[in-house]
């Protein structure tokens, strides 16, 4: 059980810092509607990772 | 209560992946060009966003009379289908055309990029030199397809002038 817990987290450093990258790499080049979404879609992705965090019982 | 839990974690996913789309599609997509110039012997770089900012309608050098600036044009096409385009550069002073400098035709495939190169002589450009003090400012248009970008060049003088040697007279020759 604990490998699964070790490897939620390991996937969700990766995505984190997938986005990161992009973020670094291809915010510069994005419209401000682009940046208004994407910042809203972050907020709203960690909003549903929190709430399903609440719901496993973390 | 399971199916609420993945709905949370759905959403999730989703939002991610909407990132990721808006990141490839906003971002990446496009045709973007990048400026390497050699101004005597320094080399600089103009990357596509600093024409993204909203005071950047010029990028500025300067370079000493009697050098030359080597320009490297770059045009990256980020998108699925090819592009062409006239890419025409030329030399302005005062709004009036002074010369042409290169006019070329491109075509690039998909996720391709094409480069152009040209030079300005500073002694073609300015004959009789730059007057000590003073500067001569020049602006490099680059046009292709409706968008313009200028780049000014001040051309300096040289070198300073040697300053001449005191004269001694020499002392007469004292009687005696």
């Amino acid at each position: 059980m604990k490998i699964n817990y070790i490897l939620y987290g390991f996937g969700i450093l990766l995505c984190l810092s997938g986005v990161g990258y992009l973020a670094v790499q291809y915010v510069k080049y994005l419209s401000e509607l682009g940046r208004l979404i994407s910042l809203l879609l972050t907020i709203g992705m960690f909003a549903s990772l929190g709430k399903f965090f609440e719901s496993v019982g973390w | 209560m399971t199916k609420r839990r993945d709905i949370y974690l759905y959403l999730t996913l989703l939002c991610f992946f909407a990132i990721i789309a808006i990141f490839v599609v906003d971002g990446y997509m496009g045709v973007y060009d990048t400026f390497r110039i050699t101004a005597g012997e320094r080399p600089q770089t103009v990357d596509p966003d600093y024409w993204l900012r909203p005071e950047a309608t010029t990028y500025e050098t300067w370079v000493a009379w009697g050098e030359k600036v080597f320009f490297n044009y770059e045009i990256a096409n980020h998108r699925l289908t090819g592009y062409t385009a006239e890419v025409n550069a030329s030399v302005w002073r005062s709004q009036e055309k002074v010369h042409d400098l290169l006019t070329q035709q491109v075509t690039i495939p998909a996720l391709s990029n094409a480069q152009m190169e040209w030079s300005i002589d500073t002694v073609e450009l300015v004959p009789g030199g730059v007057t000590q003090g003073q500067s001569v400012q020049y602006s490099i248009r680059v046009r292709r397809d409706n968008i313009e970008r200028r780049i000014i060049i001040k051309i300096n003088p040289g070198s300073f002038p040697v300053p001449p040697k005191p004269v001694i007279e020499p002392r007469p020759a004292q009687p005696g």
